[in-house]
Formats: structure tokens, C-alpha cells, sequence
């Protein structure tokens, strides 16, 4: 209880580092999708690409998040300290299971209802919207849903390039042993990635049909 | 920020550690910690071989924990018997005494409360003082004639600083420093891993970051230390903590140990912590190279 009297003593403080960690996640979810499901659908029409491109996502997968801050503060553009780096780590988390569910979805889809699309006189650009991506949604999006549950866990080692987020409880409790500024900084990321997991549910099932 | 509910924090630090060492210090041996940094990491290692060399103790290593508190609360939880620590952190961050006094009223005081709350003996120090070391570019400090802190109040307005979380947090930390040299960046610093403040500083991302005085990077990377000039920071002398209870079971540790009493001053323990995070080397070979050689 000790963590609802800190949240009330800042709450202020909270709220900002609550939004800047929403932020950062939603920020990099955005940008690993505009670049994963094209990746994706990419590998699908190129198979040969497959393995080097999702060996590739295996293995930044394994990087550790600080020693890959290290290796981009150097970096122009992409590097540095503060929200941008962080965003750029945490897309490179991502990648992978956006890819590989793309990947995954596109390949799945009956080649009998391609053909079929294609015995209509589809164009491949026709195919790939009408009939491939609706059919591979339900795999993509679980993918973006493990993405993003991923990446509000992720997102608290943003707090180790000054990019702020619910990870500066963390580290700072981390420093200190401060138990409740530790659960002042995880609570709410786990209520967080609950939150992101079911509202991506509901879309989900929405927008599937089977 | 509130530091109350020690107790709460000890027993959850307890469980934590106890998971994170796996199991209890046995009798039989000498579990030697370290904080999550090179020079504890060094430090411990001398400390653990020269047990070995000297005794037949058998000696197990839990280093690279944590910061001062996670190994504090290891030590008083038993799970480990010695670590590497500074009279002034322990003064101000252990003990929470306001930094002021000289090295020598501080040692003695960490040495007692130490002794009186927690069975712990703090042996002779290694012999050099691993001070916050307030660091900016050498081309900085050149081109606006920068040589203590008090210099940077004048340029602070136009800099950005970044810190470790530990600095920020502490006692003798940021907030005092700010109040005692009338400091005002640009912007909050930034809140960062202490490893990266190196980086950032030298790749232009912040311009002064607050390292230790015996880091080998400040040389490698073309920095300057800011000298202390108010001595607003207490003399951090390392020594070994060794838990009372320990040192009765085998007396020829403490024997051991004490000959490690003045042995390191401050360029060589540079140049130790240089040879590990600059050149890469192997700390055990380090630790035992550097034993062979001053302790035959």
C-alpha cells in the first residue's frame, strides 16, 4: 500500500512517466508494423529471402538492450540519448514477431482460394488486399499483439538512455532498494501490457472472420 | 524521495537475494560479493585470491550483484561474508550521515556503526579514495578554462548533464552538489545507465556526467575530472567489510586480508580498472597478476 501513497504524494510525476512509456510503445509498435508486415509479405512472394531476414530478427532479438544503446549513441539520425534511441531498440524487439507472423499468415492462406482469386482474373496487387491479407489478419494482428504486450515490458529499459518512461521508477528503485519505487514502476506496466493485450483482443476478433 | 519501510525492504531484499545468490553462506567457505561495477568486481577478486593463496578457505565469488544497497543488504542478510566498500558511501548512503567531516572522523565512525549495528569489520583501506568524479571533454575544459566544479556554475545554463541513477538518488548525489556549487543545467539531467554516461559524454549527447576518480575510461576517452573544490564530496576510501562472525571462524583470513592494507593509491588502481574496461583483459588474471607482483 505503500504504492498508493507514493502515487499520491506524485501523482504528477506518475502520470508523466505513464504517458511518456505509452508513447514510447506505441510509438514503436507503429513503426515496427509500417516496416514488418511489408517485410513480411515481402518474404512471403520472396522465399528465398526468408532465412537471412528472419535469422537477421532472431538475432537482434538476443542483443542486449544496453549493450545495443551502446552501440547507437555513436550513431547520427538514429542515435544519441533521449526518446529516439529508445525507439529505435525498441522497433528492433519488435521486428520479429511482426515479420514472422506476416510471413506466416501469407504462406498459410489455401492455394486453392489464391488460385481461385487468380482464376478471376486478379492482378497480384488484387489478390494480396482481397484475398491474402484478410484471410492472414487473425495471424498478423496476434502478432502485433505479442509485439506490443512485449514492447510495454520492453519500454522500461528506455529509462537507461534518459528517454524517461515507467523505467525510472525501476532503475531508481533498482539504485536505492527501494522496493515501492520498484512496484511504483512495474505495477502499472503489467496492469499496462494486460490492458494492451485485451483491447488487441477485442480487435481481433472484430476485424477476423474465419 | 521517502526511505522509509527499511525493514519491509529488508525482508523482500532478503528474498530477492536469496533467489539471485541461491542459498545461504555455508560455514565452510568465504562467499566474497561485489557491486555491479569493474573496480568492485577487481577488488573482489584480489580479495577472494588472496584468501586463496594465503589460507585454505575455500573462497566462493557472488560478484557484479548489484549498487551499495543490494550488497549491503546481502551482507547484513549473511548471504555474503566480505565485500568491497567506501567510507563515504557507507557514510552517506549506508548511514545517512550529511557528508562534511574528514576522512579520518569518517572512517572511524562508518567503522563503529558498523561494527555496533551490523557485526561488520571494516578492515584497513586498500590506500586510494574513488571520489564522484564530475568529468567533461578535454576540449571543454579547455576552451572555457575549466579546472574545479565551482567553474561550471558560470557555463551550466547552456550544458546538458546526464547522471547515473545511483548519483541522482543518493545523499551525497546531485542534489547537494547542485545546492553547494549553485549549479543550474539547461534541463533536468538526464536520468541514465551509469555505463552510458561515458558514451554520451564522449560522443557529444551530454557535456558533464558525474563517473568515480579511478575509472580507466576518463583517460582513454579524453576527458577531464572537475576538481572538488568546496569538498562538498567525503573521502570514499575502499576497504574490505568483512562480517564479524567470519573473521572469528578463520582467523587467518583476517591475517590475509591485512596484508592488502596500502597497497593500491589511486593511478594504480586507474590503471587496473584501465587494463580490464580498455584493454579488455581478464579480471582473475588481472587480480592475479597484480598479486604475484606487490604481495609475492
Amino acid at each position: 500500500m505503500d504504492v498508493l501513497r507514493f502515487y499520491g504524494d506524485n501523482s504528477r510525476e506518475a502520470l508523466g512517466l505513464l504517458s511518456q512509456h505509452v508513447v514510447l510503445v506505441l510509438a514503436s509498435t507503429l513503426v515496427a508494423v509500417a516496416i514488418g508486415v511489408p517485410l513480411g509479405i515481402l518474404l512471403a512472394r520472396r522465399p528465398r529471402w526468408r532465412r537471412p531476414v528472419l535469422g537477421f530478427a532472431n538475432v537482434c532479438q538476443t542483443i542486449p538492450s544496453l549493450a545495443l544503446f551502446g552501440f547507437l549513441i555513436p550513431l547520427p539520425f538514429i542515435g544519441g540519448v533521449g526518446a529516439r534511441t529508445a525507439i529505435v531498440a525498441l522497433v528492433v524487439y519488435a521486428l520479429l514477431p511482426i515479420v514472422r507472423n506476416t510471413y506466416t499468415g501469407i504462406v498459410g492462406v489455401d492455394p486453392a482460394v489464391r488460385e481461385a482469386g487468380r482464376g478471376m482474373g486478379m492482378t497480384d496487387r488484387e489478390l494480396l488486399v482481397m484475398v491474402e491479407l484478410p484471410l492472414a489478419a487473425g495471424v498478423i494482428l496476434s502478432g502485433i499483439r505479442v509485439a506490443t504486450v512485449i514492447g510495454v515490458g520492453v519500454a522500461t529499459i528506455a529509462a537507461a538512455v534518459g528517454a524517461g518512461g515507467l523505467g525510472v521508477y525501476i532503475f531508481r528503485g533498482v539504485a536505492v532498494v527501494n522496493d515501492t519505487l520498484i512496484l511504483a514502476g512495474a505495477l502499472p506496466a503489467a496492469l499496462l501490457a494486460l490492458g494492451a493485450d485485451g483491447l488487441l483482443g477485442l480487435v481481433e476478433r472484430r476485424f477476423v472472420w474465419r | 524521495m521517502a526511505l522509509a519501510g527499511w525493514t519491509d525492504r529488508r525482508i523482500v531484499g532478503s528474498l530477492l537475494l536469496a533467489t539471485l545468490a541461491g542459498g545461504c553462506a555455508r560455514s565452510d567457505r568465504i562467499v566474497i560479493g561485489a557491486k555491479n561495477f569493474t573496480e568492485s568486481d577487481l577488488l573482489a577478486e584480489i580479495i577472494a585470491q588472496q584468501i586463496e593463496r594465503r589460507t585454505s578457505v575455500p573462497v566462493e565469488r557472488k560478484l557484479h550483484l548489484g549498487g551499495t544497497f543490494v550488497c549491503h543488504q546481502a551482507i547484513t542478510a549473511g548471504q555474503i561474508d566480505g565485500y568491497a566498500e567506501y567510507t563515504g558511501t557507507a557514510f552517506t548512503a549506508v548511514l545517512k550521515q550529511e557528508p562534511g567531516p574528514g576522512a579520518d572522523s569518517v572512517r572511524r565512525l562508518v567503522s563503529n556503526e558498523y561494527a555496533g549495528r551490523w557485526q561488520l569489520v571494516w578492515l584497513e583501506p586498500f590506500g586510494f579514495n574513488n571520489t564522484f568524479a564530475i568529468t567533461v571533454r578535454q576540449a571543454d575544459a579547455e576552451r572555457y578554462g575549466l579546472k574545479r566544479i565551482s567553474d561550471l556554475a558560470a557555463i551550466a545554463p547552456r550544458w546538458k548533464a546526464g547522471f547515473g541513477y545511483e548519483f541522482l538518488e543518493r545523499a551525497d548525489g546531485f542534489a547537494g552538489l547542485a545546492r553547494v556549487y549553485g549549479l543550474q543545467f539547461s534541463a533536468p539531467p538526464l536520468a541514465m545507465d551509469l555505463g552510458l554516461t561515458y558514451r554520451a559524454l564522449a560522443d557529444g549527447n551530454v557535456d558533464v556526467i558525474a563517473g568515480n576518480s579511478t575509472d580507466g575510461q576518463i583517460e582513454a576517452l579524453r576527458l577531464v575530472v572537475l576538481e572538488d573544490d568546496r569538498h562538498y564530496f567525503p573521502p570514499y576510501e575502499a576497504a574490505p567489510v568483512v562480517r564479524a562472525a567470519a573473521l572469528e571462524r578463520h582467523p587467518d583470513v583476517r591475517r590475509a586480508l591485512s596484508e592488502l592494507a596500502g597497497t593500491i593509491d589511486d593511478a594504480e588502481m586507474r590503471r587496473l580498472n584501465a587494463r580490464a574496461d580498455v584493454r579488455r583483459e581478464d579480471i582473475r588474471a588481472i587480480a592475479r597478476d597484480w598479486l604475484a607482483r606487490n604481495l609475492p
